[in-house]
């Protein structure tokens, strides 16, 4: 009799160890993640606080030689500063969009003025925002994927349990909504 | 006998059955390991060559080229860690070329691990365009502006003419000096690199600006490192990498990463010019 229960007490003290050892290691293991995801995020921002320095030059070049297309230097400006006060996830991913789509007109534009085309000032911004922009979207791919990565961890059974003990939530994707991509007309006439 | 006979049967039906019990305990094993995995994104650049320094896919370069950026780039790295890799492919697969140069730098880890002082330059002879990317530890000296200005100087207007050997060399010797430079170090072997194409004008004050961009930059960098921050899941992977294959003798990276830094440049104006003036003769032609 003695020893069915020592057994049974050993029995339950071992189920219970084994569970409190998964519930610390798979809390470790989330809150690790989500520390990744927003070590990410920085590094977004990072990219996006260049891009952002560099547009003002950009904008002086451009003002040097085409002065007429203040419609397309604005609508560039606006985007910038809409960037700049976007807080959330979200508005910055959409706010993001829209500076490249504003910056991607201004491009087209530039083809009309071969000076300023060929000016070397010109031609190194360029370099600098495309590479600029190029860190955004390496940056945007390396924290969606800590992302989706994280959001599986806390999805999984039995990790779903934990994480809803911890409130560990689901994190948002760096991605533009749709329509976010339109830029406001310009009107050529 | 018959009772001995019965004895080893039953001995082999436990071992049988022991063995299926191994192999059932196997499988649900593997089939755990399977569903942790996460999706592995399988790579589709080229694989380094036992010479790492350059992989000359598209065969473009001679032989000379070759063994010259071979042998610059060992005094170079035994002196600074820094590694200039030459690749060229005849295709893209599809990629775009910033994201091809991204993914081969930093899974072929060119450059030191702590440095991050590696550079690629990649030409893709099929689709005519030409990419320097920059590891992390060079972008001060070679800011993206930069490098776009030393491939239309050193590097485009030759491969315009098709000229892909001269134009890859002469551009592998402008980078070697500014990285020879940014270490205060000679390359004994090194060759000038000649100028050709845009003319030098005067830079203005926009490289002062740039730089203050990148200080900044690389304060914020510090500042999220110190977070335990988004560079970390590269320096566990570099080493790996560089480990994989460095068996056979030959050279391999050092670990070092790129956050996609650098410039592009596509070099189909001539080309598509030729096209034009041929559809124009043979139009004329068979006027």
């Amino acid at each position: 009799m003695k020893k069915g229960l020592l057994i049974t007490l050993i029995v339950i003290a071992a189920v219970v160890l084994i569970g409190g050892i998964t519930v610390v290691s798979t809390y470790n293991g989330m809150l690790t993640k989500s520390e990744e995801v927003e070590g990410k995020f920085a590094g977004i921002e990072e990219q996006l606080q260049r891009r952002a320095d560099l547009i003002p030059n950009l904008v002086n070049t451009v003002k040097g030689y085409a002065k007429q297309e203040q419609d397309i230097i604005n609508s560039v400006t606006e985007a910038r500063s809409k960037l700049a006060g976007a807080s959330s996830i979200e508005d910055k991913a959409n706010a993001n969009t829209e500076l490249t789509n504003a910056l991607n007109r201004l491009l087209v534009v530039v083809e009309n003025y071969p000076d300023l085309k060929s000016s070397q000032n010109y031609i190194q911004l360029s370099d600098e925002l495309a590479g600029t922009e190029n860190r955004i979207s390496q940056a945007r791919r390396q924290y969606n994927e800590a992302v989706k990565e994280y959001n599986l961890s806390i999805r999984k059974f039995p990790a779903n349990i934990i994480a809803g003990m911890f409130n560990f939530d689901k994190k948002p994707y760096f991605e533009a909504e749709e329509g976010s991509n339109k830029v406001p007309e310009v009107n050529f006439d | 006998m018959i009772k001995k006979v019965f004895k080893i049967d039953k001995m082999e039906n436990q071992s049988r059955k022991r063995q299926r019990i191994h192999f059932a305990f196997f499988l649900l094993l593997f089939i755990l390991i399977l569903s942790n995995m996460t999706s592995v994104t399988l790579a589709a650049v080229v694989n380094p060559t036992s010479d790492f320094y350059v992989n000359d896919s598209a065969g473009v370069l001679t032989s000379s080229t070759k063994q010259y950026i071979i042998n610059t780039n060992i005094e170079l790295q035994k002196k600074t860690g820094a590694q200039i890799v030459v690749v060229t492919v005849k295709s893209l697969e599809g990629m775009s070329i910033e994201d091809y140069a991204y993914q081969l730098f930093n899974s072929w880890g060119i450059g030191d691990k702590t440095k991050d002082n590696g550079l690629l330059l990649l030409c893709s002879y099929g689709d005519r365009e030409f990419r320097v990317e920059v590891g992390y530890g060079l972008e001060g000296k070679l800011p993206d502006g930069k490098t776009g200005r030393m491939q239309d100087e050193y590097i485009i207007p030759y491969l315009r003419n098709n000229d892909f050997d001269g134009g890859i060399k002469n551009g592998y010797s402008a980078f070697l000096k500014e990285v020879a430079d940014e270490y205060g170090v000679t390359i004994t072997d090194s060759e000038k690199a000649i100028q050709k194409g845009i003319s030098n004008q005067t830079y203005n004050n926009i490289y002062i600006v740039i730089l203050i961009i990148m200080i900044l930059s690389f304060i914020l960098r510090a500042i999220s490192r110190g977070r335990g921050g988004p560079f970390i899941f590269f320096g566990g992977g570099g080493g790996f990498h560089g480990g994989g294959f460095s068996g056979g003798g030959g050279f391999h990276g050092g670990g070092g990463h790129s956050g996609g830094g650098g410039s592009l440049k596509k070099f189909l104006i001539l080309k598509n010019n030729l096209i034009e003036l041929n559809n124009k003769n043979h139009y004329y032609n068979s006027k």
